[in-house]
């Protein structure tokens, strides 16, 4: 304790909330708490939360944002921000329908169409990526354009109406179940072991975690800041690739705002599972949590019959207090 | 029938659509008076953005009424932006030298006021749609300001949940979802489904949640409704068709659609196909073709002298007009007509559609 102290000045109020090791490893899991506190009193409410249909549904409603919150976490643990999640779902959503079985013309790519709208997608990140780094643009405004660029195309392409998705294998996604769970939910759960594996086990996690916790330091120790950044970027967009094709599949139609509202859901479900904004703190497991504090909390707030008046104060409410107690708020130096 | 909501989403958020407005103006700024002969008016549409199918589709029928009379057709589009929609029908004004037709889609309820007062000045006819100030009156503008159309939120919201409950056989629970809590769409159909659920004791309202007019909302909302109520569910009523899209995927994935009833509004065409394939029990449409055609048709009529606006009775001044209803005993024939082909339209039956004048 004593070295810490030395290590860096602290005022008095700082160093009380350090000190407090237990508080510290407790507020790693307080998301967790959060999650099973919320389950249990929805349950006490409703028993019906808890029976397998609901369950199982839930799990539905989660896998497009978990899916999503995957890509997004990268991206904040670099300590940057992609607000591109709603272009490139739309794309990848548009590319899809287009080009799979459907109503508007006669293209039949099938699984093809998948291979080709995750790749719209993936291409579109990429060039985020390239963009902030070559141009030197903030990740904020380099994705804000990325967004619009993105959106504006898909609604050129489908003409301002919603197009239906006819491929019945890829609507399966969707329809079809493996072990009581539907196809979206088991792609959903690849999706975030894919994550795991990246962060966990790969150069690239590592190096995505190094930079978030300093830049400066990261490139000092000899890592290429703008590769990491370009496949950082590339990487969400593969994500938002998948999430596009899984939201197309289930509405089984695409229109240019099947992506609305997604990212400050994906936002609010990294932030609430205790990732910093400001990068290298948190991780994909962190927002699997996070996504399912949200997505019980819309199940719950229908279950308890709240008004739906009310329920966007209940959600604001949540954010704020999951964050206030993830985060050892009083040794943050900057707070904006 | 329209959500006003959805469709100035629709407008803001198009880029392309801007670039065609925006060269659409330069193109009128650069035509050179004489273009329009003496005599025979200018037709003028005046809408929010073209790359909503609502308001291409008006767009259609104002084409087909101006081919019918053959005269010439001018669409200007106004992305959203209120002062472009004011200022390109002041450039037209100007061009025309008053000597025009106007049927305009205000995009904001003020902005009636100052296009009325334009085409009063220069001597121009103008019909208003959907938007207007509660105290700016036709009566006031004679003759100019022909008529403003509008179409009863009420009365749609509450016909379609007649037809739901009959589909439903007069009993069971059903479960609602309502558009964008503040706007007036929104409020007007959930007080139309609020009338029908009161004379009809035997459906009961399970819930009503708001799925802020989108298909992704309502999709998740309405599987989470699944479990709250089971089976309980014989129905289903939305206050647009998209978020009753949303709803009858979630049924599928439950292996429940067609099973249970649901009902919308604003006849896009995911929601025919599935009045067609009874997965949708009915949908109603205010049948944006022929706003497009009668609103120009009414202001030539008055222009052309054929009728003189101050004499006419209130109710074809300000009035609701005639929603279609597509149910499955029509859905053949609405689709031979509308989605197969472009609709024929009488466009001299100018008052065939006023359904009464507009509420106070």
């Amino acid at each position: 304790m004593k070295s810490i102290l030395n290590m860096e000045p602290k005022t008095a109020m700082r160093s009380f909330w350090s000190r407090a090791g237990k508080a510290r490893r407790w507020r790693a899991f307080a998301p967790l708490g959060v999650l099973i506190v919320l389950c249990i009193l929805i349950a006490i409410a409703n028993p019906n939360f808890i029976e397998p249909r609901n369950l199982i549904r839930v799990a539905n409603s989660a896998a497009v944002p978990l899916t999503l919150a995957m890509g997004m976490t990268f991206i904040i643990l670099l300590g940057s921000i992609d607000l591109s999640v709603e272009g490139a779902m739309s794309v990848a959503a548009m590319v899809l329908v287009l080009l799979a079985t459907n109503d508007s013309n006669a293209n039949n790519y099938g699984w093809l169409a998948v291979v080709a709208a995750i790749a719209a997608s993936t291409v579109m990140g990429l060039a985020s990526g390239f963009l902030q780094t070559t141009l030197r643009i903030p990740s904020f405004m380099a994705t804000l354009g990325v967004w619009f660029i993105g959106l504006g195309f898909s609604v050129y392409m489908l003409g301002g109406s919603a197009v239906r998705l006819m491929d019945e294998n890829i609507r399966a996604l969707a329809l079809s179940r493996f072990l009581g769970f539907p196809l979206a939910v088991w792609i959903a759960l690849a999706a975030f072991a894919v994550a795991i594996v990246i962060q966990y086990h790969t150069r690239i996690g590592r190096h995505i975690m190094a930079i978030g916790g300093g830049e400066d330091v990261a490139e000092l120790s000899g890592i290429n800041l703008r590769r990491v950044r370009i496949i950082a970027f590339g990487l969400a967009g593969f994500f938002f690739g998948v999430a596009g094709v899984l939201a197309a599949a289930q509405l089984g139609q695409s229109n240019a705002v099947i992506a609305d509202g997604r990212l400050f859901a994906a936002v609010t479900a990294v932030v609430v599972g205790g990732t910093a904004l400001t990068g290298g703190e948190g991780g994909v497991l962190n927002t699997l949590v996070g996504v399912l504090i949200v997505t019980v909390l819309a199940n719950g707030m229908i279950l308890l019959g709240i008004s739906p008046y009310i329920q966007q104060t209940v959600q604001g409410l949540m954010i704020i207090a999951a964050v206030a107690l993830s985060l050892d708020r009083f040794n943050l130096k900057i707070v904006k | 029938m329209s959500d006003r909501a959805s469709i100035s989403h629709f407008g803001r958020m198009n880029r392309r659509t801007l670039m065609m407005g925006a060269s659409a103006g330069l193109a009128v700024a650069a035509m050179p008076k004489r273009l329009w002969a003496q005599g025979a008016p200018t037709l003028v549409t005046s809408i929010r953005s073209l790359s909503n199918p609502y308001h291409a589709v008006w767009k259609t029928g104002a084409e087909a009424y101006a081919a019918s009379v053959g005269l010439e057709h001018v669409t200007l589009v106004s992305e959203g932006n209120s002062e472009k929609g004011i200022a390109d029908i002041k450039a037209m004004l100007a061009k025309t030298g008053g000597n025009m037709v106007l049927n305009s889609d205000p995009n904001d309820t003020p902005d009636a006021r100052p296009i009325v007062e334009a085409c009063k000045s220069a001597g121009a006819s103008v019909v208003t749609q959907w938007n207007k100030p509660a105290d700016l009156h036709p009566r006031d503008f004679n003759p100019n300001y022909v008529s403003h159309i509008e179409f009863d939120g009420i009365a749609s919201g509450k016909q379609i949940a007649e037809v739901l409950f009959k589909t439903m056989g007069g009993s069971g629970g059903i479960i609602a979802l309502g558009g964008l809590i503040s706007t007036t769409a929104a409020i007007e159909r959930k007080k139309g489904l609020d009338e029908a659920l009161a004379a009809n004791p035997n459906i009961k309202l399970l819930d009503f949640q708001v799925a802020n007019w989108k298909s992704t909302e309502a999709f998740d909302l309405t599987s989470n409704l699944l479990t709250r109520f089971g089976d309980d569910i014989k129905g289903v009523w939305a206050a647009n068709d998209d978020m009753g899209t949303g709803a009858l995927e979630a049924l599928r994935a439950e292996g429940l659609a067609g099973k249970v009833p649901i009902v919308g509004i604003d006849g896009i065409k995911t929601a025919v196909d599935a009045v067609r394939t009874g997965e949708f029990a009915c949908t109603i449409t205010s049948d944006p073709f022929w706003q497009g055609g009668m609103g120009l048709s009414i202001g030539y009529n008055a222009h052309m002298k054929k009728f003189d606006p101050a004499t006419q009775p209130p109710e074809h001044r300000e009035f609701y007009g005639k929603v279609v209803s597509i149910t499955k005993d029509n859905v053949e024939e609405y689709y031979k007509n509308n989605i197969d082909s472009k609709p024929t339209m009488d466009w001299n039956d100018l008052w065939g559609r006023v359904t009464g004048a507009i509420r106070a």
